[in-house]
């Protein structure tokens, strides 16, 4: 099956002032894959997905989407920030439809297919609920689908649940990879500093270096069998294995963040 | 809420504030009283409460007072309005042109260090004695308010919103509406209760140095013939006017910022 890389970047290197922050990056996520991006903390994770995004140019190189080269925002993706971006004067689903108004669907039938959604990510009962009112679990499951209801190609998904207690994060990844599979095909680029969550939920996983100048220290391919569960993945020796050979990689980059003081 | 009962309760429970509250006023008006009475404050400058009580309800029964209230708030509803749009326009272009913003800043400073009263003399002679010179004044107050809190409330947009905004498809104009306006407005809304205030000491500043009507002209009127106890009725009247707007405001502020929680 020949795989169109749904995103790719090409030798992109990226400098803010003085400071290089990724160098020669060279990797592609297959259309329909979940990729992980691991990396100590400082490491251009989110210079990546920005980059992604589009709301940055590479300063070097080349990012493609489908084969072409983009060049403003990129209007195939959705994109999850660490914290999200919700309107704290519109209701749930006054952020969930967000997308849909800004793309001219008509006002009930965003406000329907809001609510569907709502009701999707577990929060029918907080429809009405302003952003100040929900608690953190809850403002995710928004920020989720908010992303999801414009029905986006790619998803670039920035730490999005670091910020959450373990039992309502391990919850959260479940929907996720349960909305994903059930949806067809869609391409998913999932930056996390947690080596656990990058396996347990991708089919890839792509190491950075250190920062600055980071770079692509090695891919590994995970193959374990979908769909999965969550908990019980965590004790597949499989996993272990693999989380082993990982973080023999990680643990050098993040010896060395530190050895830079961060 | 709870919270700031308790601690208001550990002060002293809520109903008993409410007695001691109005005992202190019963006490100051009733010493006021009894020094006038007895000849200790001279009742020419100080008039008296009761004289003072009687002159408020004669006017509201005579019907005398409300044109002139009526006047006092049109005016400062006006100037209000006219300020809040002017500054929200203002505040809204030279946030989204930084580089307008940054060639007027100066004078933008400039003019908003000077004091407004000064204003009062040369409105007056532009636009006569009417109710417009009093607008203007109060635009003049209310303008900069609003002005400031647009400007700011537009350039602290979290740059997250703003970028979520713009991966979930707003354009420019979409950005604006949806994001950038609104939260300018909750920084104007937040601060409704000043703006209306000033526009209302600004309005009867105006009366007070020229005008026909208004309860700033009154004022003026029964100094100009030594009648201290109608200063003192007008001054009534007006404290109870803006309190009851402020208590008006105070409730739409909470309808409006609602979502704050």
């Amino acid at each position: 099956m020949p795989s169109t890389a749904a995103l790719q970047f090409e030798n992109v290197t990226q400098r803010f002032g003085g400071y290089t922050a990724i160098e020669n990056i060279d990797f592609e996520a297959r259309a329909g894959a979940f990729v992980s991006v691991v990396g100590p903390s400082g490491c251009g994770k989110s210079t990546l997905l920005n980059l992604a995004a589009g709301l940055i140019e590479p300063g070097d190189g080349r990012v493609s989407v489908f084969g072409e080269r983009l060049s403003g925002i990129n209007r195939k993706a959705s994109y999850m920030f660490q914290q999200d971006g919700l309107l704290p004067w519109k209701t749930a689903i006054g952020n969930i439809e967000l997308g849909l108004r800004f793309r001219g669907v008509e006002a009930r039938e965003a406000a329907a297919r809001s609510r569907e959604w709502a009701a999707r990510v577990g929060l029918a009962g907080f429809a009405e609920a302003y952003p100040a009112q929900l608690s953190g679990g809850m403002r995710k499951r928004v920020a989720m689908a908010q992303s999801w209801i414009v029905d986006p190609d790619i998803l670039l998904m920035d730490e999005p649940f670091s910020a959450l207690d373990v039992h309502t994060r391990l919850r959260m990844e479940a929907e996720l990879l349960a909305l994903w599979a059930s949806s067809k095909s869609k391409t998913i680029l999932f930056v996390t500093h947690d080596l656990e969550e990058a396996i347990a939920l991708a089919d890839e996983v792509v190491v950075l270096s250190s920062g600055p100048a980071s770079r692509v220290v090695n891919r590994y391919t995970v193959e374990l069998a979908r769909p999965r569960d969550l908990i019980d993945i965590r004790t597949d020796p499989r996993f272990h294995e693999l989380y082993r050979q990982i973080w023999s990689e990680l643990r050098k980059e993040v010896l060395a963040s530190y050895a830079r003081g961060e | 809420m709870p919270a700031a009962n308790k601690s208001a309760n550990k002060l002293m429970p809520g109903n008993f504030m409410v007695i001691w509250q109005i005992l202190l006023g019963v006490a100051f008006l009733g010493a006021w009283q009894a020094l006038v009475d007895a000849g200790k404050l001279d009742k020419f400058f100080f008039s008296r409460p009761s004289d003072i009580a009687a002159r408020v309800v004669q006017w509201l029964r005579t019907g005398f007072i409300w044109p002139h209230l009526a006047v006092t708030l049109e005016e400062a509803a006006l100037a209000f309005v006219l300020g809040a749009s002017a500054g929200v326009a203002l505040g809204f272009g030279l946030a989204r042109a930084p580089r307008l913003g940054a060639l007027l800043d100066p004078y933008i400073k400039v003019m908003n260090a000077l004091p407004r009263v000064v204003l009062a003399p040369i409105f007056l002679l532009w636009f006569g004695l009417g109710i417009w010179s009093k607008v203007a004044l109060g635009v003049t107050v209310v303008f900069f308010i609003v002005f400031f809190n647009t400007h700011r409330g537009v350039r602290d947009v979290d740059p997250v919103v703003v970028n979520n905004a713009r991966m979930l498809g707003a354009s420019e104009w979409q950005l604006a509406r949806h994001v950038l306006f609104p939260s300018a407005l909750t920084w104007v809304f937040s601060s409704l209760n000043i703006s209306i205030g000033f526009a209302m000491i600004a309005v009867v500043v105006g009366e007070y140095l020229g005008a026909a009507r208004g309860v700033g002209y009154l004022i003026s009127q029964a100094e100009g013939t030594f009648d201290t106890t109608g200063v003192f009725a007008g001054m009534a009247v007006l404290s109870a006017a803006v309190l009851l707007v402020g208590w008006g405001v105070g409730r739409l502020e909470r309808w409006l910022l609602r979502w704050k929680v």
